[in-house]
């Protein structure tokens, strides 16, 4: 009488769940194709108008090279647009995200803090720069930087906490006991064990501003949206296309140094492996995106 | 022989050399931000006429907080188009970066040529923003959803493929081993030992950038590239701040609802 009868083979587990995801998403995307008020025949052109679009910025006459001063001081701006706003978000950030962390301040608080800087993150840059900040700074690179820096806090804020919250206790019990007051331990305890993360945190954010920079260009904000949009506008495509040689060369470069340097700051610190998941979260600037969270709302 | 144990020492330890990284990062902070603040080279940000001008925004800020509500029913058309615009774009988008995102994984990548040549690629894709794509396929064919989709599809390109090569990078290798001795090829390699670890993530990913398609949509609209973002602008135009309210709250309650649907399929998943 053994035990095992029969070597079976086990039950392949039922695909009913996931094969009926996979329907209602072709489902989805079958009805929005269809329903949708765009004219797929167009499709076909596509290659053509783009060819055609190529060919005018960059073959018919060349690139107007002439014009990559003024790309290049247009795209300077977009960077200093990014960078104010980078500070203003950090400034704000760091405070708020000590009270946002559980450990630090009480439940009651982070929760609140949390909530707030959900509201924060919900509201895209470019309907934060059309509603609160041109009424006040006008159609100027200032308030670009104001919109970007407000809307920095909300995405730096929630990391700063989650940070501040993996902390090890060690150093704060040990400050505590040196006799530490409430800031001395946070100077002492907390921050030099989050610092280089959140640095990182901060660089990260610079890359990920330079992009909205120059979205809010396009609404009036000044730098290198404004010079693109123009350009195309008025069908001086050789002058766009040294525009957008200027936006992909020094975006690659500013996230080339960045990139370095973020990576010299925590390899050079003691921190915790920050997973590249939250790190290089692909938050897209422009839309204004938390990172991938599951506590958000 | 290891060391021997050290003596017992009293006094303060030696101070770890210090490090010029530093006051070199610290220097170079101080003059961009220099720079960056300056009339001359960069924005000239003067608090002193901020404070001065807050007044004239309160106004303005007085008629958003009448949101003109009779304005729902025109947002409904544009709001429809910007979800469908969003469901094709991330849908095609996703389909085309698994591929990409296998040939940029040292893991998966048949060879270096073409893991360096894909990542190349993959790092212009990303630097031009959103806008700037909508801008292009605009100019290339012409004002509507057409146009926006494409942006979307690119950008999403960008998004899902950088975040997907990073998890292919993460897998455990024990199954992918398992697998070429049980005599599989690249091919087999990649469906039966990779795709089961990055599934999840993938479906993630995918949710997440229809998320971000919506709300990249206020963006693309703006440059005529169909959707919400179109209305919004026009609105805009017209100074009609009670409308733009309207247009702002439902974005807010969309993206919500959106996020917590995802909340929840993503919970399923794990």
């Amino acid at each position: 009488m053994s035990v095992r009868t029969k070597a079976s083979r086990p039950v392949a587990p039922s695909h009913a769940k996931r094969n009926a995801s996979l329907i209602a998403v072709a489902l989805l995307f079958i009805w929005a194709a269809v329903s949708i008020e765009a004219d797929w025949t167009e499709l076909a052109d596509v290659p053509r108008g783009i060819a055609r679009l190529f060919y005018r910025m960059f073959l018919e006459t060349g690139p107007d090279w002439t014009y990559l001063g003024r790309a290049g001081e247009a795209m300077l701006d977009s960077i200093w647009i990014a960078w104010v706003g980078t500070i203003i978000g950090a400034a704000i950030s760091l405070p708020i995200g000590f009270f946002g962390a559980r450990n630090v301040s009480s439940g009651l608080a982070s929760n609140i803090v949390r909530q707030v800087l959900n509201a924060i993150r919900a509201f895209p840059e470019l309907v934060l720069v059309i509603v609160v900040f041109i009424p006040i700074a006008g159609l100027t690179p200032v308030a670009g930087a104001l919109a970007i820096g407000l809307h920095s806090v909300g995405t730096l804020g929630k990391l700063t906490a989650e940070v501040v919250e993996g902390i090890d206790s060690g150093p704060v019990e040990a400050a505590r006991a040196a006799g530490g007051r409430p800031l001395q331990v946070q100077r002492w305890g907390v921050l030099p064990q989050v610092l280089p993360e959140i640095v990182a945190f901060w660089l990260y954010r610079f890359e990920i501003n330079i992009r909205a920079a120059a979205v809010l260009g396009v609404v009036g904000a000044g730098g290198i949206g404004t010079i693109v949009q123009e350009t195309i506008n008025y069908r001086r495509y050789d002058k766009a296309g040294v525009a957008i040689i200027v936006v992909i060369v020094a975006t690659i470069l500013i996230d080339i140094i960045s990139g370095w340097v973020r990576r010299r700051i925590i390899a050079g610190s003691d921190a915790k492996h920050v997973s590249s998941e939250v790190l290089e979260e692909p938050t897209f600037a422009a839309a204004g995106a938390g990172k991938i969270d599951t506590d958000a709302g | 022989m290891t060391a021997a144990p050290q003596a017992l020492r009293t006094g303060r330890p030696t101070k770890p050399p210090r490090s010029l990284a530093v006051p070199i990062g610290m220097v170079a902070f101080l003059v961009i931000t220099w720079l960056a603040l300056s009339e001359e080279f960069g924005i000239g940000l003067d608090i002193g006429d901020l404070i001065e001008d807050a007044g004239r925004g309160v106004d303005i800020w007085a008629e958003f907080l009448e949101p003109n509500w009779a304005f729902v029913p025109q947002t409904f058309g544009p709001m429809l188009e910007t979800f469908q615009m969003a469901v094709i774009a991330a849908f095609v988008g996703c389909a085309v970066a698994l591929p990409i995102s296998f040939l940029a994984s040292r893991v998966t990548s048949p060879n270096l040529a073409t893991y360096l040549a894909d990542r190349g690629i993959l790092s212009i894709v990303r630097a031009i923003p959103d806008i700037l794509y909508a801008l292009i396929f605009v100019a290339a064919v012409g004002i509507g959803p057409l146009a926006g989709m494409l942006a979307l599809f690119f950008f999403n390109i960008g998004v899902v493929a950088k975040l997907l090569s990073e998890t292919v990078d993460g897998v455990d290798t024990g199954p992918i081993e398992a697998t070429r001795a049980a005599g599989g090829n690249r091919i087999q390699t990649t469906r039966w030992a990779v795709m089961p670890q990055i599934l999840p993530n993938y479906v993630a990913y995918s949710l997440y950038t229809f998320e971000l398609n919506i709300r990249a949509s206020t963006v693309i609209g703006i440059v005529g590239a169909g959707g919400i973002g179109q209305l919004l602008n026009a609105q805009r135009a017209f100074f009609r701040y009670d409308n733009l309210a309207v247009i702002i709250f439902e974005l807010f309650v969309f993206v919500f609802v959106i996020e917590l649907f995802s909340i929840w399929v993503r919970r399923r998943l794990v």
